[in-house]
């Protein structure tokens, strides 16, 4: 036994050395929080789908007004209240164009077809509804960019350089925020006409004020941090600093408030235009159309269905994409 | 905790100022002149009328005059009604729009509350993923669209209930049970979020360890614990209230101030439109002032930072 330890001696070792190379090599492929974020957001079922819809809303609010031969805004009083009908389609109850068992095109002699119907002044429902969805959207985009210019700046500047501009911007906030959204659209639409002017407008007072809050808060808890400090010792200026670094280490957080911020002003239009305070005649809107059908609810449901239905759609959709995104850039939230 | 009040209640007393300064600028700025016919009086009984009115004044003194009035609850007289004083509708019609926001707020807050708790407590299984699908929906679809499913479903095909009106309990259930429904929603999520987040603490783990029973430690600690943050979004909730009762007081042709809000917006009645904007934004900001003391209360470690942000 001791013979066989002594034939193995320290000689015949010899060290490999570290290699530095070797080590410190990553395996894996680099994953940026993007991508990861990214790979969360994919496999959340729920979330894909409603962005699916969402795309399917988008494309044909676009072009669901120029895919049939009528004009949004056409009258013809021989057309009223026709209840939707779609050939193809028409085992199905809903696209039959029969009301209460009686089929009011053969009755009233209209060869067209009105996919969606149409309203007491014998407009195509179709073009009006995919119209309103298109003021929905536009609403989304100001409602977005507002988040992003306004209130991340605000946001960003408070919380940034602190102190009496932190106090003094955030005083304003108070008093800002302190007053419902509702009057202030409504002082707005007293002095200006009633449309899409002054609700963006009232957007534009009162949507970013969520937004930057939750800036300030980052920019309060990233800026004392190391990666700051070595940038500014790097000697970048205040600007560098807030945009190059400070926002983009906020940005999931910026993105994901955006999300929610977003189904908050399309139901905002549509409830102004449903009370009459918003998008008014002839221009469509789906709150104005919901209000319109309203009026004749018991006898005609069917113009109410499909404003109804593509609104709740919209603000379901963009609410599961938000909570789906805040999943996806902060998975600590997930619960 | 006192400095701490008188703080909020300075913050309030400049926000209402605002509201109201703004309310009188815009009602300066209005298109047009107040008097009808304007155009076909002559300038000498032109001028007569407005100085009946303290319209020659400078706006200065005319706005002296305006808040002079206004804490006197002086606050015009609406146009559409035959020069009735807007207080005295406003006192007349706010019983009504109280009654219909205060019970959707009880049964959504009690109701949420018991859904979060719910959904909280079998995070993860299909209990709770078919109560956050609920919500989900609940807190997305339009207090409008959702009032309209329900008055043509329960009031018009079943005729369960009264289609509009007010009065009897009957006529009560389908007004509150749309309110309540967006309530619910929003404090069920909030609740669930709570309770997930509770339910990790130690002192959960603890209560657990010395053997307390699963009932116990759930409503001795967990709930308790959890509800706290839940005051905090009655601010909003109250605004949600407001403006869901303005479209379903329409909907269902309750007397209240909502749907007297609607018709002074259409027929241009601007003293009662200015009347009830300031009920709202006071309503907004006392109920504002009551969460973020009551908060303080309940919950010590707020006072000392002197607010939250």
């Amino acid at each position: 036994m001791a013979n066989d330890n002594d034939t193995i001696t320290q000689g015949l070792f010899e060290p490999v050395g570290a290699d530095t190379q070797v080590s410190e090599h990553i395996s894996g492929k680099v994953v940026s929080a993007w991508r990861d974020a990214f790979r969360r957001f994919v496999t959340n079922k729920g979330a894909v789908i409603s962005m699916i819809i969402l795309a399917l809303i988008i494309i044909l609010a676009l072009l669901g007004p120029h895919i049939n031969k009528y004009g949004t805004n056409d009258q013809n009083l021989l057309w009223s209240d026709l209840p939707p009908k779609i050939s193809a389609l028409s085992w199905m109850p809903m696209f039959s164009g029969k009301e209460n068992g009686v089929d009011v095109y053969k009755d009233r002699g209209v060869k067209q077809e009105f996919w969606f119907g149409t309203d007491q002044l014998g407009r195509d429902l179709w073009n009006r509804t995919w119209a309103g969805t298109q003021i929905s959207l536009l609403i989304a985009l100001i409602a977005a960019l507002v988040d992003f210019l306004i209130g991340v700046a605000y946001g960003g500047i408070s919380g940034y350089f602190g102190g009496t501009v932190d106090n003094i911007l955030q005083r304003i906030i108070e008093v800002i925020s302190g007053i419902p959204n509702l009057v202030w659209i409504i002082l707005l639409i007293l002095i200006m006409q009633p449309g899409l002017l002054a609700i963006t407008i009232a957007i534009l007072a009162t949507n970013w004020i969520a937004m930057a809050r939750i800036v300030r808060g980052e920019m309060l808890k990233l800026k004392n941090q190391e990666f700051v400090l070595a940038s500014r010792t790097l000697g970048a200026g205040d600007g560098r600093i807030i945009f190059r670094h400070l926002i983009p280490n906020s940005l999931g957080m910026i993105i994901v408030n955006t999300m929610f911020s977003i189904p908050a002003a399309i139901f905002f239009e549509a409830f102004l235009s449903f009370i009459g305070l918003g998008i008014r005649d002839p221009q469509a809107s789906l709150g104005s159309l919901i209000n319109t059908g309203f009026t004749i609810l018991q006898i005609h449901p069917s113009q109410t269905i499909f404003p109804g239905i593509v609104i709740s759609l919209l603000l379901i959709c963009f609410n599961i994409v938000g909570n789906g995104l805040r999943d996806a850039f902060d998975p600590k939230l997930r619960r | 905790m006192g400095r701490y009040i008188l703080k909020r209640i300075w913050y309030m007393i400049i926000t209402f100022y605002v509201v109201i300064t703004l309310t009188f600028l815009s009602m300066k700025l209005l298109p047009g002149t107040p008097f009808q016919n304007a155009n076909r009086l002559t300038p000498l009984q032109l001028n007569t009328l407005k100085h009946y009115y303290g319209l020659d004044q400078p706006i200065a003194v005319q706005y002296v005059k305006y808040l002079w009035n206004f804490i006197h609850g002086d606050l015009g007289t609406s146009f559409q009604f035959g020069n009735t004083p807007v207080i005295q509708m406003l006192v007349a019609q706010f019983p009504v729009s109280m009654d219909l926001g205060t019970e959707a707020m009880i049964i959504g807050t009690v109701l949420g509350i018991l859904l979060g708790i719910f959904a909280g407590l079998y995070r993860g299984s299909f209990r709770d993923w078919g109560t956050m699908i609920f919500a989900t929906l609940g807190i997305s679809i339009p207090s409008f669209v959702f009032a309209g499913a329900l008055q043509y479903c329960l009031g018009v095909l079943v005729q369960l209930f009264p289609v509009a009106g007010w009065g009897t309990p009957s006529t009560h259930v389908l007004p509150v049970t749309s309110l309540a429904v967006g309530i619910l929603a929003e404090v069920a999520i909030f609740m669930r979020t709570e309770m997930v987040e509770v339910i990790n603490q130690d002192y959960i783990v603890t209560a657990q360890a010395k053997g307390l029973s699963r009932g116990a430690v759930v409503f001795k600690h967990a709930v308790r614990n959890a509800m706290i943050p839940v005051v905090t979004i009655l601010g909003p909730m109250t605004a949600a209230i407001i403006t869901g009762s303005i479209v379903i007081e329409g909907i269902f042709g309750i007397p209240g101030i909502g749907k007297q809000f609607v018709s002074s917006i259409t027929t241009n009645d601007y003293p009662m439109i200015m009347g009830t904007t300031e009920l709202y934004s006071g309503l907004f900001i006392i109920t504002i002032l009551i969460v973020d003391i009551l908060y303080g209360v309940i919950d010590p470690r707020i006072r000392v930072s002197g607010g939250r942000s």
